[in-house]
C-alpha cells in the first residue's frame, strides 16, 4: 500500500496554482507563526485525460509555506478524518545558504485513528513535537503534510487549523532591563529574607485569631452578676 | 473467679448459668471476666459468646473513634480507648455501690474523689487531644465528650462537702475547667508564663457552674492559641538570619507591625460585605510586597540592636490576647 502510494505521488502528483491560495497568518508566538496553508491536493489515480474522473487514491498533500529559516517547535492541528499523516520538511542548513533546500521525512506514517474505518481519534487534536521528529526541524522553508485514509467509510478527510509554533528565542534584553541589572549592582539586596514564606506564615498566624474571634461571638456568658468584681470579699468589707 | 470448666463439649447451658451468676455478682470486673473467659470450641457457640459480650460494638466504637483521630500510634491508642472505658465502667459500678452511704468527711474518702477527678480530667484530656481545632466537627463531638465526662455527679451528689463536683446538671465546675485549660496549654508546648495573661481573660471563679458554650469556647481558644504560639517561634526562625544569632529588632518590630495592622482592621463589622472588605484590606497589608517595602524601611530607619526569642514570642502573644473578649 505504501509503495502503491508513493509511485502514485512521484507519478500524478499535481501541483495546481491556479487556485486561490489561502491565506493564514499569525502575528505573535502564542497564535503560532505566519505561514501560507496551500489548499489541500487530493491525488487520484486512473484518470489519466480529463473525461474520466480518477478514483480517490486516500492520499492527500497540502503543502505549508513559512518565511525561511525557521526553527519549529510544534505542529499542531485538529484532525478530521485522517488516519495516518507523513510530515516532510525542506531545509536548507545554515552555512550553505547558495545550495538547494532539501526535502526529508520528518516523521512517518504517524497513526492518528486506531481503526480508519470507526470513528475514534477522528475529530481529536494532535502536536507533534520536534522531539518527536526524526530529523531537526532548523532552517525550515517548506513544510509538507501527506495525509492518508485507506478506508472508503469516509467522504472526505483532512486536518484543519494547523498551526506551526517555533523556538522561542532568549529575548534580547532591553534598556531597562539592563538598567535594573545596574542598580542591582549598585544597591545589592541587603535582606536575603523569603518574604514569600513570612508572608504566609503571618496569613495562618492571622487566620488562627479570627477562628477565635468568630468563636467567641457565639460564646454564651457565666452569668456573673458582679461589675467589675464589686462582690470581692475586700471591698465589700470596706462598705 | 476463672473458672476453667468449660471444656465440656456439650455443656453450654451451664456454661452460660454461670456467666449470669458472676456478671450480677462483680461490679467492674464484670465486663473483663466475660470477654476472658474461653468457651467451648464449636463455631455456633463462638459466634453467639461475641454477640452475647457486645464484643461488636465495642470493637466498631473503638475503630470508629480510632478512623476520627487518626494518632500516630494505633496501639496506644486503642490501650487508652479501652482503659478509659474499664474506668467509665468502674466508676458507674463503685458510685452504684456508693449509694445508700452518705458522705462522711473522711480523708479516705476525699482522696478517692480527688482521684477519680484527676482521673476524669485525664480521660477529659484524652478526649480533647484526638481532633485537631480544625476538624470542626470532630473537635466539637470532642469537646461535647468531654464537657460530659468533666460535668458528671453520682445520682445524689456529694451531700455535705466543701467543694462540690459540680452543681447538679448545671455544668463543668470552674476548678475544673481552669485545671483543663491550663493543661491544654502546657501541653500545646506554651510555656505558663505566656499563657497566664489569656487565662486571666477565660478565668473562671471556682464555685461557678461553667456552661457549655464558655467551656468551649475556651477550650478552642486555648488550642488555637497553642497553634499561633508554635507558628511565632517558626516565624521568629524564619526572620532570624541562620548565622547572625538573634533577629534584628528593626525586623521583628516590622513584621509584629504588620500582623498588628492587619488584626486591627479586620476587627468585627456589621455587614458581611463590610467585613469581607476588611479582610481584603487585612491581607493587602501581609502580602510580600507590602512586607518587603516595610522591613527595606526598619531596615533602614528602625531601631538597631536585636530582639530574642522570648521577647517576640510575648509579643505576637499579646497581639492575640488582646483581642480575647474578658469572659463574663
Amino acid at each position: 500500500m505504501c509503495t502503491c502510494h508513493t509511485f502514485i505521488f512521484l507519478c500524478y502528483y499535481e501541483y495546481n496554482c491556479d487556485r486561490e491560495q489561502s491565506k493564514m497568518s499569525a502575528d505573535d508566538v502564542t497564535k503560532g507563526v505566519a505561514c501560507t496553508l496551500k489548499p489541500p491536493v487530493f491525488l487520484h489515480f486512473g484518470g489519466g485525460d480529463s473525461k474520466t474522473q480518477g478514483c480517490c487514491s486516500g492520499v492527500c498533500v497540502i503543502d505549508v509555506a513559512l518565511p525561511p529559516g525557521k526553527t519549529i517547535e510544534t505542529i499542531t492541528f485538529k484532525n478530521f478524518y485522517t488516519a495516518l499523516v507523513s510530515v516532510r520538511l525542506q531545509r536548507r542548513s545554515p552555512g550553505q545558504e547558495g545550495a538547494a533546500a532539501k526535502w526529508c521525512t520528518a516523521l512517518r506514517d504517524r497513526p492518528l485513528m486506531t481503526n480508519p474505518h470507526t470513528e475514534a481519534g477522528a475529530q481529536d487534536y494532535y502536536s507533534i513535537d520536534r522531539k518527536q521528529m526524526q530529523v531537526e526541524p532548523d532552517g525550515v522553508s517548506s513544510i509538507r503534510l501527506i495525509l492518508k485514509q485507506p478506508s472508503s467509510a469516509w467522504l472526505t478527510f483532512s486536518v484543519q487549523d494547523v498551526r506551526i509554533f517555533p523556538r522561542m528565542q532568549p529575548v534580547r534584553k532591553g534598556r531597562i532591563d539592563e538598567l535594573s541589572d545596574w542598580l542591582l549592582l549598585v544597591f545589592p539586596p541587603q535582606d536575603p529574607l523569603d518574604v514569600a514564606s513570612v508572608s504566609c506564615r503571618l496569613q495562618q498566624m492571622w487566620a488562627l485569631s479570627q477562628v477565635m474571634q468568630s468563636s467567641q461571638s457565639h460564646a454564651a456568658s457565666v452569668g456573673r452578676f458582679d461589675v467589675d468584681g464589686c462582690y470581692d470579699i475586700n471591698l465589700l468589707s470596706l462598705t | 473467679m476463672f473458672n476453667p470448666v468449660a471444656e465440656t463439649r456439650d455443656g453450654t447451658s451451664t456454661n452460660m448459668a454461670d456467666r449470669e451468676k458472676r456478671r450480677s455478682a462483680g461490679s467492674g470486673s464484670c465486663l473483663a471476666a466475660t470477654v476472658a473467659e474461653p468457651g467451648p470450641a464449636t463455631k455456633g457457640s463462638d459466634r453467639e459468646f461475641l454477640s452475647q459480650a457486645g464484643v461488636g460494638e465495642l470493637l466498631r466504637g473503638a475503630l470508629l473513634k480510632m478512623v476520627e483521630a487518626r494518632p500516630d500510634d494505633p496501639v496506644g491508642f486503642l490501650a487508652d480507648h479501652f482503659g478509659s472505658l474499664a474506668a467509665a465502667v468502674v466508676e458507674s459500678g463503685s458510685e452504684d455501690l456508693k449509694e445508700p452511704r452518705l458522705s462522711d468527711g473522711s480523708s479516705g474518702d476525699e482522696g478517692a474523689r480527688g482521684a477519680r477527678a484527676q482521673q476524669r480530667l485525664n480521660r477529659a484530656l484524652w478526649h480533647l487531644r484526638l481532633a485537631h481545632h480544625s476538624q470542626r466537627s470532630a473537635f466539637g463531638n470532642n469537646v461535647r465528650v468531654a464537657y460530659d465526662l468533666l460535668s458528671l455527679t453520682g445520682p445524689f451528689g456529694h451531700a455535705g462537702d466543701s467543694s462540690p463536683a459540680g452543681a447538679p446538671g448545671g455544668g463543668v465546675s470552674g476548678a475544673l475547667y481552669t485545671q483543663t485549660l491550663r493543661c491544654l496549654c502546657g501541653e500545646g508546648g506554651v510555656p505558663a508564663s505566656t499563657s497566664a495573661p489569656l487565662l486571666c481573660r477565660l478565668h473562671c471563679h471556682d464555685h461557678e457552674a461553667v456552661p457549655y458554650g464558655v467551656f468551649r469556647h475556651g477550650v478552642l481558644t486555648c488550642a488555637v492559641f497553642s497553634d499561633y504560639i508554635r507558628q511565632a517561634q517558626r516565624l521568629y526562625a524564619q526572620v532570624c538570619q541562620p548565622d547572625e544569632g538573634p533577629a534584628s529588632r528593626a525586623a521583628c518590630l516590622a513584621v509584629l507591625g504588620a500582623l498588628r495592622e492587619a488584626l486591627e482592621t479586620s476587627r468585627d463589622a456589621d455587614s458581611p460585605s463590610v467585613k469581607a472588605l476588611r479582610r481584603l484590606e487585612a491581607s493587602a497589608k501581609m502580602s510580600p510586597h507590602q512586607l518587603a517595602r516595610v522591613m527595606t524601611e526598619a531596615q533602614a530607619r528602625g531601631p538597631a540592636g536585636h530582639m530574642d526569642a522570648k521577647e517576640f514570642e510575648n509579643a505576637a502573644a499579646e497581639l492575640f490576647i488582646a483581642r480575647v473578649k474578658v469572659v463574663s
